[in-house]
């Protein structure tokens, strides 16, 4: 694990233990996945999505154990299957996407119940994914997050285009099967590994937050990518760090998250703020109409 | 046939300046054809002929299934019946109706214009060389000033000519548009008619539209259309109060109609005639 180790020793200048070190990457890797995958979802208009693919977890993870099957392996199969299905019924039912996820969710978190109540040793597990904990990651779960980066490299550079042309005119420009059922797949995947760091209540802000703060301050396509993988990294280290403060000492996903909440909030601000002193030019770009 | 804009752009368009002479300007000749969905005919029995290197105006009412045959055309709806375009298999440019696209999305006419034609992804850059065929298509339609601006702060005008100009990169042999006029005003009309005009030597061009007078003063061959064909041929022949009568009902016979004497020249700012009352 020499490679791994002087990965981690790269933010050796900032944390003194190992945990921390690892944590530290996991969250750059992560922020680095999310954002990205956050600007399509916000474009595409699919916030709910990883909030589906998430709850279906539970599922995933009853299954696995009932089944006596890896359960990290079944709750990343089932969690693609899940978006995948979502995709699908997106594609082919005249139900507007609300009402789709909104079942897709229902379901999963439904089925997760009643299996883990009928089996009682789920439980545990269940509290894991609920909350998250990226401290807690070991090796097994960066190099993960390292073949996600990987992944998600790849399908930034030659599906990026393809997915934001169908959001400007979506009846127009319709993305073919194939790269819908990708990005299904593919954001699915982000989800269901986010989860482990962040839980599954909070990895929808995780993706969504910081691709808002591009939505809201950039006015070019390339501007909201940039901007929101520096809120996704700041507010991830930030986040750590802040955590990690002994006289604050706040669990380390929900400080993250609520770090780019806030950056969202000031950006918000900024926005109303240049819009005011703008005012006059704005009335007169209106008038000229 | 590949009805796709941007795997046609990658597969056949050569990238480099607006040259838009297409190789052929076909025609397009429908053999009774019709499109039902369940037991209910939206087209039926149409028989129509679309002449090369004309400006068609498909006209009819609300509900008429203009839109229905345009989709055909495009081969995104199934039908009965014949669709034969000669010589076959021509590059197909489209201009959509309404664009109720997220106007919120940040995204210039510059990114839009390159999304699907660049190998780069958008987030790292716009290829140079990219950038500035895009903006000799832009000029084509009087558009070169809203490149830099957000896809979504443009007018309905603007955005149809920015459309305009992305279907034209694909180099069609046949540009077809659905209600270009919906949502713009007099100005952006007039002038999106008299680029289309400018580039009627170049290809074939077929329209929809229910705005008779866009029709009569820009249509060199009008197709009359409720769910069948009603009639068809130069405007003159279509633009009698009997046609139109029956087709649009009274007021707009009496407003267009050529018999009723209220025909008038055009007037010399728009080449439109604009009809008064008699």
């Amino acid at each position: 694990m020499g490679i791994l180790a002087s990965i981690y020793s790269v933010f050796g200048f900032l944390y003194e233990p190992a945990f921390m070190q690892r944590a530290a990457t996991a969250l750059f890797l992560l922020s680095f996945c999310a954002s990205g995958t956050g600007v399509l979802v916000v474009s595409r208009r699919m916030a709910f999505f990883p909030d589906a693919a998430g709850h279906t977890i539970f599922a995933g993870l009853a299954i696995g154990l009932i089944l006596s099957l890896p359960v990290d392996i079944v709750v990343l199969i089932f969690g693609v299957l899940i978006g995948l299905l979502i995709i699908y019924l997106l594609r082919h039912s005249t139900l507007s996407s609300d009402t789709i996820i909104g079942l897709v969710f229902s379901g999963g978190v439904a089925l997760g119940l009643a299996l883990t109540s009928r089996y009682p040793q789920a439980q545990g597990s269940v509290n894991r994914y609920f909350l998250g904990d990226v401290l807690t990651l070991d090796d097994r779960g960066i190099v993960l997050l390292l073949l996600l980066t990987l992944l998600s490299i790849l399908f930034f550079l030659f599906l990026y285009n393809k997915l934001m042309l169908s959001c400007v005119a979506p009846a127009n420009y319709r993305t073919s099967a194939l790269a819908d059922y990708l990005f299904g797949a593919f954001l699915s995947l982000v989800v269901v590994i986010s989860v482990q760091a962040v839980g599954v209540l909070l990895v929808t802000a995780l993706l969504v937050a910081p691709a808002a703060v591009g939505r809201v301050l950039a006015k070019t396509g390339r501007g909201m990518f940039w901007i929101a993988l520096l809120v996704s990294v700041v507010s991830g280290q930030v986040g750590l760090w802040v955590s990690y403060l002994p006289q604050i000492n706040t669990t380390t996903g929900a400080t993250v998250v609520f770090c780019s909440i806030a950056i969202f909030g000031i950006a918000v601000l900024i926005k109303k703020f240049i819009v005011l002193i703008k005012g006059k030019g704005a009335f007169k770009n209106l008038a000229g109409k | 046939m590949n009805t796709s804009q941007d795997t046609m752009a990658a597969k056949s368009a050569p990238t480099q300046g607006p040259d838009l002479k297409g190789q052929c300007a076909p025609s397009i000749t429908i053999k009774n054809m019709g499109v039902s969905i369940g037991r209910y005919d939206i087209l039926k029995d149409v028989n129509a002929t679309v002449p090369s290197c004309k400006q068609t105006v498909i006209i009819g009412p609300n509900g008429a299934g203009k839109s229905t045959l345009v989709l055909s055309l495009l081969g995104e709806l199934p039908h009965v019946g014949e669709i034969i375009f000669t010589p076959p298999g021509p590059r197909l440019g489209f201009v959509p109706q309404r664009l109720d696209f997220d106007r919120h999305l940040p995204l210039t006419v510059a990114e839009f214009m390159a999304l699907g034609r660049s190998l780069w992804p958008l987030w790292l850059k716009v290829p140079k060389r990219l950038r500035e065929e895009n903006l000799s298509y832009l000029e084509l339609v009087k558009a070169t000033h809203l490149a830099d601006k957000p896809l979504g702060s443009l007018s309905g005008g603007e955005t149809q000519r920015v459309f305009l100009a992305r279907a034209l990169m694909n180099r069609p042999d046949i540009l077809i548009l659905d209600e270009p006029a919906t949502g713009v005003d007099v100005f952006g009309e007039q002038l999106l008619c008299e680029i289309l005009e400018s580039f009627k030597k170049d290809f074939t061009i077929v329209m929809v539209s229910h705005d008779l007078a866009t029709a009569k003063a820009h249509g060199d061959w009008i197709i009359c259309l409720n769910r069948t064909v009603i009639a068809e041929g130069p405007p003159a022949d279509i633009f009698r109060s009997d046609v139109l009568a029956h087709a649009f009902g009274l007021h707009q016979s009496i407003l267009f109609g050529a018999e009723s004497g209220v025909e008038e020249e055009p007037c010399p700012c728009c080449h439109e005639v604009h009809g008064a009352m008699p």
